[in-house]
């Protein structure tokens, strides 16, 4: 191609229509459509339940009036909230070490090649991807006693169908249990994914020195997971204290508020009896208590780690 | 095609000045090398032509016209990257033709624009496939003939040859040398491989740490080293260095190496700084192995090349040279041997690396 | 290297931990085969015992129940609608945000990158109140808006494809704005079609969530005729103790399920890698 073949060269039109280096205002317009939803639809409601918790509300009525703290000085005297917070606590501790353990445990045995791999995670996994109305179906069906299949198989043993879903002490743990076998592929999944980040190398150095199935499993493995796995606990503990879904169906938070969460609490004095400023402010309590537990977890890995 | 221009060029990242007034003119039609290690700033210079960095104070002129307020596209200017950058999702066709379309050329003018610029680079049976189904070497070509099919004032090619394994590298830099004299275009062509600046550059501007060591043709930044790191970066085997004393004789300076041999050179004395430690430069080729020679020492490494030999010698200050000697040399790890220099090709460098040399050119 | 060896092949240690766990992933697979046992057992049968379930006789009436008569399938199409309006908008939303943060600059970026960062940290029970109030106030709940928009606030979105844009080589933009290509068009068509996967990713994430949602669209939509599936599903539990319609409850509940683990059968290679590039990140 000579120079001169071409020297109709329209390069000079392109002078305005290119794009240029360097910071430009136009360029936040790729950002504007999702700021002006993010704004819209998540900041400004989070300053305006702030507002409206600290507004009384009258039911009948609905207007609102300014109470200053009043609806929280009141929670912290609620009987009835105050166990929703211990039930909500107590869901976690159930929950988050079966989450981990379980989890870690189907990860290392499933970290292996293969049809019966992939399948077996495939059935731990595919729990997760059903709503949590199909799940409270499926385990109420369990459940109640007569007709579940648990009244069956204890009546195998001779044993007296055992109503797990009315029985005070035995609610939470049901609700407990039917959340854990939802939702165990995702942490499952999570510690996979490190697992597989491991170099293949350190086991094969560490056969070579000699060093057995625990050994490599505690040096090796568990070190070179931690990141995950305070991952995996802060992200665990900030959705179980969001419990809802399963308590409500399987068990309303009976008996006797004894599995009530914090999030049904708010749900029913919210839109059952639109008490909407106590509502307001027993939720942002919740927000407060979800950062506080996030944070001291990520802090103790921190102080751990150093 | 264009002459480019940059005058007192500055460029600050944050608080620190990595460009400083640096001032370069670059002809129409000419092949220029910009040779450097990496971080002494001959990208940022190139991206800074292409538009694709901004400078802080300075002007930068393609074909006598300013560009450094216009957006890359419209400087006229065509880069090849160092991993090529080709569009992985479009057909080679579409890659070369996108700038085209770009900026509103008809059709049958892209085309045949593209389908020229395939022949020359011997691409055309490529044209319907992607990126990903190409070689490395064929990916290059593609990338060549993007800028090729713009027909721009100038070409700027980063590293363009590192990514090639050795063989394919001395065969496209051969073909790059002919696609320069065929287009006569106005290449900027950036590499830390002295043998590719050397051999494909009408130009060379030597670069350390951000600044311009010397401008020259090859043979004047090899056998002219304005500095001891230019002389150090060109040239393979590396240049000799040896710290010596200088004394007059007939106005030309007088040698004395550490192990107290004398060598006369032509190096005018008044030109030398005065009561300063000196460094002699020597290359390989202008030390001989002489049984007559002067210098005496002891072989440590012997490597051999096939048309020559270098042959490590350690002296008896303990000092190594590494003199050259012919292919079929019998030279062996532990003989004694003797060494003789040309003096007319020495080099003295002062304590900032200043280089010094006879005006003549001497023995050639 | 007898010990080296042991580690690393089929060992019996290994067996057996292999065999356990298909044991567990049998009792995993217990309470959904219990289910669907029993969606096939006629309601009167059901009413006396589900002890029955392991018996003849067994029967299609409850599907053909469900086919006919429940608003299923109304719910059904509910779900699609919002959960693909979700998608959608998403995608265009997140993959917008995520060039913009990732590729150019504008004043003030990467100080409202962090502040939409911070965002991943608010719980939807902080906000819902809030919401609930403001479509209130106009007028639009039980309304497809109502169900979409909410969802659309989601950082999750603008991360990941912020991160995958910064993954993709730099020199390609440039490329481009050699060639004279408008920021536009660098995204348009040099770098969206390069995030094809993580659209895949996001898509199938952001469907999944807005399928399953619980807790908003059941104070928002609170006609029958707005149901999503998941909240019509939940409302014909209430009469679950009476047991009255146990199998064709039952056959709801497979019906609701299936598609979902169609959907998740099909797209299990995508899920997966999701899940393990957002670990990895």
């Amino acid at each position: 191609m000579t120079a001169a073949a071409a020297r109709s060269t329209p390069l000079s039109r392109a002078a305005t229509r290119g794009a240029r280096i360097g910071p430009d205002w136009r360029n936040g317009l790729f950002v504007v459509p999702f700021l002006l939803v993010y704004l819209g639809m998540l900041i400004y409601p989070l300053f305006w339940g702030m507002w409206i918790s600290l507004q009384e509300y009258d039911m009948f009525d609905q207007s609102a009036t300014y109470a200053g703290l009043v609806n929280f000085k009141r929670l912290f005297g609620d009987a009835i909230f105050l166990g929703t917070v211990r039930n909500t606590f107590v869901f976690v501790l159930m929950t988050v070490p079966a989450f981990v353990i379980i989890g870690l445990g189907l990860a290392l045995a499933l970290n292996r090649e293969g049809r019966t791999g992939a399948t077996l995670r495939a059935v731990f996994f595919g729990a997760s991807v059903l709503s949590v109305t199909i799940v409270t179906i499926i385990w109420k069906i369990m459940y109640l006693p007569d007709i579940g299949l648990l009244s069956h198989i204890l009546g195998l043993f001779g044993i007296a169908p055992i109503p797990f879903l009315t029985s005070q002490s035995l609610a939470l743990p049901a609700v407990a249990v039917t959340t854990v076998w939802w939702i165990i592929g995702l942490p499952m999944m999570l510690f996979l994914a490190a697992l597989q980040q491991i170099p293949g190398e350190l086991y094969e150095a560490a056969a070579l020195d000699n060093a057995g199935r625990w050994r490599s499993l505690r040096s090796i493995t568990l070190p070179s997971i931690t990141r995950t796995f305070v991952v995996v606990v802060i992200y665990e503990i900030v959705a179980q204290f969001q419990l809802f879904g399963q308590a409500l169906l399987l068990t309303r938070g009976g008996p006797n508020n004894t599995s009530r969460p914090i999030v049904l609490f708010i749900y029913e004095t919210g839109f059952r009896d639109w008490n909407l400023g106590y509502a307001a402010a027993a939720s942002e309590i919740l927000f407060l208590l979800m950062a506080i537990a996030a944070m001291a977890q990520y802090i103790a890995s921190r102080r751990r780690e150093a | 095609m264009s002459s480019i221009e940059l005058d007192r060029v500055s460029k600050r990242f944050g608080p620190v000045e990595v460009i400083s007034e640096l001032s370069l003119r670059i002809e129409s039609g000419e092949f220029v090398a910009f040779l450097g290690a990496s971080g002494c700033g001959k990208t940022t210079l190139l991206r800074m032509i292409a538009g694709l960095e901004t400078i802080n104070s300075g002007e930068i002129r393609i074909g006598g016209e300013r560009v450094d307020e216009l957006p890359p596209g419209a400087r006229g200017v065509a880069m090849v990257f160092q991993h090529y950058a080709l569009y992985p999702h479009m057909t080679i066709y579409d890659n070369m033709a996108f700038g085209l379309k770009n900026i509103g050329v008809e059709r049958a003018m892209i085309d045949e624009r593209v389908r020229q610029a395939a022949k020359i680079l011997e691409i055309e049976p490529l044209l319907a496939r992607k990126p990903g189904q190409l070689s490395g070497g064929q990916r290059q070509r593609v990338a060549i003939g993007r800028a090729l099919v713009k027909d721009p004032k100038a070409f700027l090619f980063d590293e363009p040859l590192s990514n090639l394994d050795a063989a394919l590298r001395i065969r496209t830099r051969v073909e790059l040398a002919r696609l320069h004299q065929q287009t006569r275009a106005t290449t900027i062509f950036v590499t830390h491989d002295q043998v590719e600046a050397m051999t494909l550059a009408g130009r060379i501007v030597v670069m350390n740490a951000r600044k311009i060591e010397q401008i020259g043709t090859p043979m004047e930044i090899y056998g002219r080293p304005a500095s001891e790191f230019v002389a150090r970066f060109v040239g393979s085997p590396p240049m000799n260095f040896l710290p010596v004393t200088v004394a007059g004789q007939n106005g030309h300076a007088l040698l004395t190496l550490p192990s107290g041999a004398e060598l006369m050179t032509h190096i005018g004395l008044e030109s030398l700084p005065a009561n300063e430690a000196l460094r002699l430069g020597i290359r390989a080729e202008a030390i001989r192995l002489d049984s007559d020679g002067p210098l005496p020492g002891k072989v440590e490494v012997v490597e051999r090349l096939g048309d020559r030999t270098h042959v490590h010698v350690r002296l008896a200050d303990d000092s190594t040279l590494i003199a050259e000697d012919a292919g079929h040399s019998r030279a062996a790890p532990g003989d004694a041997v003797h060494l003789r220099i040309d003096a007319g090709q020495a080099h003295l460098f002062d304590a900032q690396g200043r280089g010094y040399r006879a005006n003549e050119e001497a023995h050639r | 290297m007898a010990q080296g060896q042991r580690f690393v092949g089929r060992s019996v240690g290994d067996r057996v931990i292999l065999g356990c766990v298909i044991l567990l992933a049998v009792v995993w697979l217990t309470p959904i085969a219990w289910v669907v046992i029993l969606s096939f057992k006629s309601n009167s049968e059901l009413m006396m015992t589900t002890g029955s379930a392991f018996r003849l006789p067994y029967t299609l009436k409850n599907y053909s129940d469900v086919l006919a008569t429940s608003g299923v399938f109304h719910w059904f199409l509910n779900s699609v609608i919002v959960a693909s309006g979700v998608t959608i908008a998403t995608l265009i939303l997140a993959s917008l945000a995520g060039y913009g943060f990732a590729r150019t600059q504008f004043p003030f970026r990467n100080t409202i990158f962090i502040l939409v960062l911070l965002g991943l940290a608010i719980p939807e029970q902080a906000v819902i109140i809030a919401r609930h109030q403001m479509f209130t106030d106009w007028k639009m709940h039980n309304t497809y808006t109502a169900l979409i928009l909410p969802g659309l606030s989601n950082a999750f979105g603008v991360f990941l494809m912020t991160q995958y844009f910064r993954s993709i080589p730099r020199d390609i933009d440039e490329a481009a704005m050699l060639d004279n290509a408008s920021r536009f068009k660098v995204f348009w068509r040099v770098l969206l079609p390069l995030t094809i996967p993580a659209q895949a990713t996001l898509g199938i994430f952001t469907f999944l969530g807005a399928w399953n949602d619980y807790l908003w669209p059941l104070i928002s939509a609170t006609k029958p005729e707005m149901f999503t599936l998941t909240i019509g599903i939940a409302s014909t539990q209430t009469n679950f103790a009476q047991s009255e319609g146990l199998g064709f409850l039952m056959a709801q509940a497979v019906f609701a399920g299936l598609p979902v683990l169609i959907v998740y059968l099909f797209f299990q290679r995508y899920i997966v890698q999701a899940v393990a590039g957002a670990a990895i990140r």
